[in-house]
């Protein structure tokens, strides 16, 4: 017989960003996140880096079979799967976007607005990167940079990150360029920038920027983060929609133009996913209710962007 | 021209502006709404803004368009046929205007030529299968085939009865209504100003009319002799000339066949003639002046009455008719003799108001009868009444009278003025009763401006047997006096029946016959406004006769029985409205597909 099950903790990477945001607090909820994702990720989020042999764990359900201790098994008649702790240098720069236009909720009561969303998925993010060791620093920015924080590989340096971070507030326009030029001064070394936004700016500016990090052989990740409401256009029969950070709009009604601005929402991801890929950018895609264990198995589902 | 059957309807036209008004709410004040990703929106509106914008207004003006054509569909629209060649039977009426003025003479040619050759060529275009009336100054809408009827034309010449072209167009719509066809009414006019009248024309009316712009005229609109009879010493007529020359124009006046008095006479204005001695008797008066395009109205004549001043005696106690008789005799109307009593029965000829006292009724009835006297005094009567309007005497107010009552039931003619419609004043042989004292206790006859007219009257006229002068123009009713039997002219008589109307058929004067007796004259001349030959604008056509298409008299022909066919509009309203409707579902549907 088997003891009884204790009652299972939420897994805060699996749960509704709103939801988990209101359990726990920016630190917590980070913890937990990562904790959660690590342990339901069976595997090393860094395969391809050079790994040293850590211990073993019971198989679970869902293990890869390659990672079974087949000769243990022999020996003990039992399934262990064998995990690595992973050795690296990799220096790791998370720039985020912080304009006005990611203070902005479709709807404030069920969805975390684009910032908040961004604080606690970067946050997790630097604790996951820093637990690998990896030095991990944080450019913010709206029409300039607001805060820097060079990259460091120490664990309580996590604590320094998440202190900018929560005390991160919306500033107005969106300026990429002099951030990710930042970068460059940061990053002697080739190293990984997240580059995290909703890129509402200046497409080919931020592009070229990019692409310059990606030339200094960093390997570059964008996050493209959305609010859901963004995807679909709704409203009122008419309506004037402005944008908070210009103050431009436009007047229209919505049932006439959503079709069409559905289309123009996905050729514009699929613009930047396609100029993305040509310059050899990881490009993900996510919205502000996607569970943060969810966007960040995507970042790391793809290890070659991380190699 | 369109016309409507229910043009009520098109009040409903505002609604049009409707889906503008949708519009414009809908616009006002659109709610804003922080959206970060308005840039994708810029980039979706900038591809296909102007094109919606445009398929946007298409609508508006589509929707608009399809309110419009169903609210005029609802009108009941229809418009005239255009083509002439071939017409469905029609019924038309041809008004010919061949009064007066139509015998002006244009470039060397009376206009009444024009006229007569459009409304032949409008026959010509008739067909058997069409229903023709011809209406001329006559009032007589004539029915006919297009042959028969242009005969009728070919005879039409300028006649002296004035044509008034309300009158012709109302008589000319009541004609149509008895024919199932559709119709329509042709005007054939010179269009004068002074004719025009409103009419009720509830079908289709062209109106043609000379394209030449009226000669100037001038013409004598009045002879006025005064008051008659004039005195074998002669008497003063006053001529009036008008029309649309301004200069003077030179006006002899002739008394039969007496040397003629000239003088100049400015046109709008009058002058006066002094005329010489004249035996007693009815003499023509003549004036004239030099012939201009319109000869018609170059001359006018009136009947004079050349008599004796009567010799009346009266009863000086009698304040008012004492007052009055002293007027009368200082000038010169009167002397002062036996031949008429003035006041009480006399031997002779007598004017006999009710005496002072009413016991001395019954004496003066009686007195009358043994004169075979047809009527009496009857009971007094204190109901106020006013003197019905007439040749001899206006409206007077009247207070007291006695009923003047016949006293056989085969005397009751002779009734020469009325008050409530009972008589009173009449006269039977020689005698002239009046039913009210001239007293102002009685009638205010005494202290009006009419006295001294009416006194003339009664004395010189009235008492000898003549009981009036009348004036008219051709066609129009004159009511004749009551003891008037026969009109004469010349050799010509008719036959009337006393306070009946008499329409004289043409100028020249009339006599007015009481038995063997010549009572008074009627003088008939041209109505006055012919002589004013201005053409109206054609704004005051159509304003006054609504639907009225004016065309020239060389294109009456081409376009008369095209005026007549009339087609519903409703139809290809209706058809517009639904193609319309198509299009509006095909611009909506597009606008949501391509936004």
């Amino acid at each position: 017989m088997s003891a009884p099950a204790k009652p299972a903790r939420p897994r805060l990477d699996l749960l509704d960003p709103r939801e988990a945001a209101q359990i726990a607090g920016l630190e917590l909820l980070t913890e937990g996140v990562v904790e959660g994702f690590l342990a339901g990720l069976h595997r090393s989020p860094r395969r391809g880096f050079s790994v040293e042999f850590a211990e073993h764990r019971m198989y679970q359900p869902g293990d890869e079979l390659r990672y079974v201790d087949w000769k243990l098994l022999g020996r003990k008649d039992r399934l262990y799967v064998k995990q690595y702790e992973e050795e690296t240098n990799l220096r790791a720069m998370l720039v985020t976007d912080i304009s006005r236009s990611m203070a902005w909720s479709g709807n404030p009561e069920l969805v975390l607005s684009k910032l908040a969303y961004v604080q606690r998925l970067t946050a997790a993010l630097a604790l996951l990167l820093l637990r690998q060791r990896d030095a991990t620093g944080l450019i913010a920015f709206d029409e300039a940079v607001r805060a820097v924080v060079p990259a460091r590989a120490r664990t309580s340096h996590w604590y320094q990150l998440l202190g900018v971070l929560g005390g991160l507030t919306p500033g107005l326009g969106t300026a990429a360029e002099p951030a990710l030029r930042r970068v460059v001064d940061l990053l002697r070394r080739r190293g990984l920038v997240v580059f995290i936004s909703d890129l509402l700016l200046d497409r080919d500016l931020a592009l070229r920027a990019l692409k310059f990090l990606r030339h200094r052989g960093h390997q570059v990740l964008v996050l493209h983060v959305m609010d859901p409401a963004e995807l679909e256009l709704g409203g009122p029969a008419e309506a004037r929609f402005e944008d908070p950070e210009t103050r431009a709009g436009v007047t229209l009604r919505p049932k006439d133009w959503a079709e069409a601005y559905r289309q123009t929402v996905q050729s514009v991801v699929s613009a930047w996913r396609r100029a993305c890929r040509t310059s050899g950018i990881q490009y993900h895609h996510v919205t502000t209710d996607t569970p943060f264990g969810h966007a960040l198995r995507r970042v790391v589902a793809r290890p070659a962007g991380l190699a | 021209m369109i016309g409507f059957l229910s043009p009520w309807v098109l009040a409903g036209l505002p609604l049009a502006a409707l889906p503008l008004v949708l519009h414009l709410i809908q616009r006002r004040d659109p709610p804003t709404i922080e959206f970060p990703a308005v840039r994708y929106l810029v980039q979706v509106t900038q591809e296909h803004q102007r094109r919606l914008r445009l398929r946007h207004w298409l609508l508006l003006l589509v929707r608009t368009i399809i309110i419009v054509a169903l609210i005029v569909a609802a009108a009941g629209p229809s418009a005239p046929l255009r083509k002439a060649a071939s017409h469905a039977p029609s019924a038309l009426v041809l008004v010919l205007d061949d009064s007066p003025s139509s015998g002006v003479v244009v470039s060397g040619t009376p206009l009444i030529n024009e006229l007569r050759a459009a409304a032949a060529r409008i026959l010509g275009q008739a067909t058997p299968s069409d229903a023709l009336w011809l209406l001329t100054s006559d009032g007589v809408a004539r029915r006919g085939s297009p042959e028969a009827l242009a005969r009728a034309v070919d005879s039409v010449q300028p006649t002296a009865r004035r044509m008034d072209l309300g009158q012709a167009l109302t008589l000319a719509g009541e004609v149509l209504r008895s024919d199932a066809r559709p119709g329509g009414i042709v005007l054939l006019s010179d269009l004068q100003a002074t004719a025009l009248a409103p009419a009720r024309v509830a079908v289709p009316l062209m109106v043609a009319h000379p394209s030449e712009p009226a000669p100037p005229n001038q013409g004598i609109i009045s002879v006025e002799p005064g008051p008659q009879p004039w005195t074998p010493d002669g008497g003063t007529v006053t001529v009036r000339v008008a029309g649309d020359s301004t200069s003077p124009a030179p006006v002899s006046v002739s008394l039969a066949d007496r040397p003629a008095r000239q003088a100049l006479v400015p046109s709008g204005g009058a002058g006066s003639f002094s005329m010489g001695p004249a035996v007693p008797g009815w003499w023509t008066l003549n004036a004239a002046k030099a012939p201009d395009e319109l000869r018609a109205d170059d001359d006018r004549s009136v009947l004079v009455r050349v008599a004796p001043v009567a010799q009346v005696s009266w009863n000086p106690a009698e304040r008012y008719i004492d007052a009055a008789m002293e007027v009368l005799l200082a000038s010169g109307r009167i002397r002062r003799g036996t031949e008429i009593t003035l006041g009480t029965l006399g031997a002779g000829p007598s004017i006999v108001p009710p005496p002072e006292d009413p016991a001395a009724l019954g004496a003066l009835n009686r007195a009358l009868e043994r004169r075979g006297i047809g009527w009496r005094f009857g009971a007094p009567v204190a109901t106020p009444a006013v003197s019905d309007s007439g040749a001899l005497i206006g409206r007077v107010a009247i207070t007291r009278r006695y009923a003047l009552e016949p006293a056989r039931a085969s005397a009751a003619a002779g009734v020469v003025a009325t008050a409530g419609g009972a008589p009173w004043v009449v006269r039977d042989g020689s005698v002239v009763l009046v039913g009210s004292r001239l007293d102002p206790a009685w009638t205010a006859l005494p202290v009006g401006a009419g006295f001294m007219p009416f006194m003339d009257a009664l004395v010189n006229r009235l008492a000898r047997g003549q009981v009036a002068t009348l004036q008219g123009a051709p066609g129009e009713a004159v009511l004749l006096p009551d003891l008037v039997t026969e009109v004469a002219q010349g050799e010509r008589r008719w036959r009337v029946e006393g306070g009946a109307a008499f329409r004289p058929p043409q100028t020249g004067g009339y006599y007015l016959l009481a038995g063997r007796d010549t009572i008074g004259a009627l003088a008939v001349s041209l109505d006055p406004r012919e002589s004013l030959l201005a053409p109206a604008p054609e704004s005051a056509v159509t304003g006054l006769w609504t639907g009225a298409r004016l065309v020239s008299l060389a294109d009456a022909a081409g376009a008369a029985f095209a005026g007549s066919g009339r087609a519903s509009l409703q139809g290809p309203l209706l058809w517009l409205a639904l193609a319309l409707g198509l299009v509006e579902v095909g611009l909506a549907s597009g606008i949501r597909r391509s936004s």
